[in-house]
């Protein structure tokens, strides 16, 4: 039987054609290398990818979209094809990509066809089974990687961490950002290139949208403020404009129509308006309702006046239709926030409505928990600005701008951060950028020669420095790693995320506090925190959290029937309306449970309460 | 013992529920594995202790802890005899292979005298528990040619010959695996995968004070809460150091007196301890709330808010920690006091 079955395998390799079976054949690996053959002369597509699977039988070809591919060099009998000749030809720009691609010098390989491979990195580790070389060995990192420098010196999850910083980071994101109106926008003040870059970073042009600057930085801790992740910052260094940045933010609305004729209205609204926000707060609007360019504006200023008509059609009234009354819908400026009016937009929607948008610009100045992180996944907290003659400094008055603990390292093992440290201060005493493309360079020769430079400059081959405590003037016993690394300013600001609540708004339904910053909420008190007073034992403050600082109300209780009872203001008693008796109680209760008792109510069950006084 | 005795007042359930709440999340973020050369795979980690906790009836994996019976627990041979006794035999486990006819229905089976000989089965045995399922057999030098009776249709066939082939002929039902292994001492036990203490102790060389098995249920039925109760605060203080983590002991016991306080094991949960609060709202609020405050209606409950959920619920402070403690004197009384002293007076 199993001779049987084994003779039957070896009759069929299946093909299998964008994953469904459509033929069988002998010998799949002589026939896949046929389907190679032929498009590698242009007889089909260069866009299939066809694999032979061992441990199947089975020939995979796939010509569907979606596939990522990667361009390999070809080799065949231990020789690369894009030979010595075309490489020249290629360099004077006689032939191009394209040609190598039609020529069959460069393929394109899908991942089931990369798995019939043998990749050689570079032309020097070719042997008699090597099937393919790689065009740079950086390509192995897509675009969010390759745009890193030194990829190879640090650990693969601070890429991934470096990727997303890198899309919070704010720089020079659009040319033409004064014209344009994003409803949120970084602007960097003075942005700079990095004195390291890739070749994908500048294939990519990035070189014009930078995003950060060049911070000189010292592995030192200062007084126990950078503990963790915590960055020390230059007070000089931050007046000088390190770091300082524009936040656009634009408030837009528009004139909208409702059914029955009735449209908003862009105006200073009139006094009468319902919840109308006081003569103070529309003081800063010119006479079309709207604000004025470069006025100073606070949080609760109105920045586009306007009434709507009611949610509600109006109840006829003894004197006939009363006055219509309209609701006051103006647009304030974000609790927390303030700035300068920059510029203001009035426009038509396609609908014909009038459309009005208002930028304003604050300059946010690096202040206590702004976020900065360097491209190697290191990211920190402001946690204190220090004068810089409280800093400390070299033997040439250098001061750092940036302190950094030396604890951030060794864990997440970025050497690439300490390599580019060093770099970039040879570079910046050589007046020189390098290449910090993944793979392009050894890394024990990059550091040798960066050492040379160093040295030739007159400082230490390691980078090290001694540094002066600024506020004692002694000298440091030990020698500090201090170097330049580029680092972006990210859009977590303290502004944008400070947060404080003492008393304020509450929910309607349950008369909890309001939760989020724009509702002005206070911070969640959970289940979990719950529990943990309740394992502490601390009986008091739960009842102050989940009572006294949340929903307390008071009912009245008829001690006679138990049922919720109510307070004549009239003839000055309690009333219970089940019993009629006067005998009622003042008891502090949630209203979360005043709620419940009156959804019992409505199921029909009848709650009783007998008081017990303590 | 008085020094490390627990204060009145003291939240031991909050502290126990966070003692096991902890590692819990923990493991679930962080997933230990250990290469070893443990035979039996064991359920470890998060699943685990949610079958105890759970008080599941059929866990995952079963295992027994079988030591000897004293005067052979060092002899290998013997313990060998024991372990052959024990590990159910099945007679898909004594063939080499067979060939089956769906439509004749006959069935061959090869039988493998090696293995016959290991579990000391003669083929007369395997043909007896095979005629008593129903079918006729015949020994051909060593193949049994089984014939069933016809069958609505070739997949009742199918699955009666799969049956047949997973009859079990010798050992314990239930005990997939036996292996032999040596403590410290130099005593031979046996541990196994799948577990049947009332098949075990029937067995001769077994010590019968010492069988252990990891399934909670089983052990209750067959020696009590209170075995059943030492067995839950076992398995969870073992599943839990197991994995790296320290949690005292007394926590789990006294999760494990929670879960046996009914006089059955009860899991954590809405059908178990949960459901059984006295309190009508911190049933409610737990899990179900509607049901909970209908049949409250309907059997005219009272909630003597005695509980800490029901008093957070109402705003009342909790009888817990700080607020556990009340004046043995009222307000009232004190004014009555003074009255008669004055009287007195």
């Amino acid at each position: 039987m199993a001779d049987e079955r084994g003779a039957k395998q070896e009759r069929n390799c299946r093909i299998c054609l964008n994953g469904k079976e459509t033929a069988r054949v002998n010998d799949g690996a002589a026939f896949a290398d046929e389907v190679r053959r032929n498009r590698r002369q242009g007889v089909i597509s260069g866009e299939v990818n066809v694999s032979y699977l061992k441990k199947l039988n089975e020939v995979h070809i796939n010509t569907d979209k979606g596939r990522v591919r990667v361009p390999y060099i070809i080799v065949e009998n231990g020789a690369s094809k894009l030979t010595p000749d075309l490489s020249a030809k290629l360099s004077s720009k006689e032939i191009d990509f394209n040609y190598l691609l039609r020529r069959g010098v460069i393929e394109y390989l899908d991942a089931e066809e990369e798995e019939n491979t043998l990749v050689a990195t570079e032309e020097r580790y070719i042997t008699n089974e090597t099937t393919h070389l790689m065009v740079d060995p950086a390509s192995i990192l897509g675009i969010t990687m390759g745009v890193n420098v030194y990829p190879e010196h640090n650990q693969m999850g601070r890429h991934s961490i470096s990727a997303n910083f890198m899309k919070q980071s704010q720089g020079l994101y659009a040319f033409n950002f004064n014209n344009r109106y994003d409803a949120r926008a970084f602007l960097l003040y003075y942005p700079q290139l990095p004195m390291v870059t890739s070749v994908p970073f500048r294939t990519l042009e990035l070189e014009r949208h930078p995003t950060g600057q060049n911070f000189v930085v010292a592995l030192s801790t200062y007084y126990g403020y950078n503990m963790k992740d915590a960055v020390i910052l230059n007070k000089a260094a931050v007046d000088r404009g390190l770091g300082r940045s524009i936040f656009y933010r634009t408030y837009s609305d528009e004139e909208r129509r409702y059914p029955g004729g009735q449209k908003d209205k862009i105006k200073i609204p009139p006094p009468s308006t319902e919840g109308y926000l006081g003569e103070h707060a529309y003081s800063k609007l010119g006479d079309d309702g709207i604000i004025e360019k470069e006025t100073l504006v606070e949080e609760g200023d109105v920045l586009i006046g306007k009434t709507s008509p009611p949610r509600f059609l109006e109840e006829q009234t003894t004197f006939g239709i009363s006055e219509e009354k309209n609701r006051d819908n103006s647009v304030t400026l974000r609790m927390g926030e303030d700035g300068l009016v920059d510029n203001v937009l009035i426009s038509e929607t396609s609908g014909a409505t009038r459309i009005v948008k208002v930028r304003v610009r604050h300059i946010a100045i690096p202040e206590l928990g702004d976020k900065f992180a360097s491209r190697h996944g290191q990211k920190g907290v402001v946690a204190l600005i220090v004068n810089q003659e409280d800093m400390p400094f070299t033997k040439e008055g250098i001061v750092p701008d940036l302190l950094l603990n030396p604890h951030s390292l060794p864990s997440r093992m970025t050497v690439g951060h300490m390599l580019e440290m060093l770099g970039v201060k040879a570079g910046s005493l050589a007046g020189k950028s390098f290449d910090g493309t993944a793979f392009s360079a050894n890394g024990f020769d990059e550091m040798r020669k960066f050492g040379d430079i160093l040295e030739n400059h007159g400082f230490d081959r390691f980078g090290d420095e001694e540094l002066y405590d600024g506020r004692t003037g002694k000298k440091f016993k030990a020698k500090i790693f201090t170097g330049v690394v580029y680092y972006n300013r990210l859009h977590h600001m303290a502004i944008t995320h400070l947060q404080v609540r003492s008393r304020g708004p509450v929910q309607i339904l349950t008369r909890q506090p309001t939760e989020g910053k724009a509702r002005g909420g206070g911070m969640r008190f959970g289940e979990m925190e719950r529990d943990a007073l309740v394992g502490n034992g601390a009986s008091l403050l739960i009842k102050e959290r989940m009572l006294d600082q949340s929903d307390k109300t008071t009912i009245w209780i008829c001690k006679n029937c138990g049922d919720i009872g109510y307070f004549n203001y009239i003839k000055n008693v309690p009333v219970c309306p089940s019993c009629g008796s006067n005998n009622l109680e003042r008891v502090e209760i949630s209203n979360a449970f005043k709620l419940l008792l009156y959804e019992i109510k409505s199921l029909h069950i009848k709650t009783n309460m007998k008081l017990k006084s303590e | 013992m008085k020094e490390f005795s627990i204060q009145s007042g003291e939240a031991v359930g909050v502290v126990a529920a966070e003692s096991i709440g902890e590692p819990s999340t923990q493991m679930l973020l962080r997933v230990f594995h250990s290469a070893g050369i443990s035979s039996a795979v064991v359920t470890t980690g998060l699943p685990r202790i949610l079958e105890i906790i759970d008080a599941r009836k059929n866990p995952k994996s079963p295992i027994m802890h079988i030591n000897m019976a004293k005067g052979i627990e060092k002899n290998y041979e013997k313990v060998r005899e024991v372990r052959k006794k024990i590990e159910e035999v099945k007679v898909s486990g004594l063939i080499k292979g067979f060939t089956e006819n769906l439509k004749s229905g006959l069935m061959e089976l090869e039988l493998d005298r090696e293995k016959m000989a290991q579990h000391e089965i003669n083929a007369r045995s395997v043909m007896s528990k095979i005629e008593a399922f129903g079918a006729d057999t015949e020994l051909e030098g060593d193949t049994i040619k089984i014939k069933i009776k016809k069958k609505e249709n070739l997949k009742a066939t199918r699955i009666s010959f799969v049956n047949i082939r997973g009859l079990p002929v010798g050992g314990i039902p239930g005990i997939d695996k036996a292996i032999v292994e040596q403590a410290e001492d130099g005593a031979f036990f046996i541990t196994t995968v799948g577990s049947n203490i009332k098949g075990v102790l029937d067995i001769e060389g077994v010590d019968k004070e010492k069988a252990y098995s990891n399934n909670i249920v089983e052990i209750m039925n067959m020696y009590g809460v209170e075995a059943a109760r030492n067995t839950i605060a076992r398995e969870l203080y073992s599943t839990i150091t197991a994995e790296g983590f320290t949690t005292n002991f007394r926590h789990l016991s006294l999760i494990a007196d929670a879960m046996c306080f009914y006089g059955a094991v009860k899991g954590v949960g809405r059908h178990g301890i949960a459901g059984l609060k006295e309190s009508v709202f911190a049933r409610a609020a737990f899990e179900e709330t509607v049901k909970h405050f209908v049949n409250a209606a309907i059997f005219s409950e009272r909630d003597n808010l005695r509980g800490v959920a029901e008093n957070i619920l109402i705003g009342k402070q909790v009888p817990v920690g700080t607020g556990f403690v009340k004046l043995a004197v009222k307000k009232d009384d004190l004014k009555k006091i003074k009255s008669k002293d004055k009287a007195n007076k």
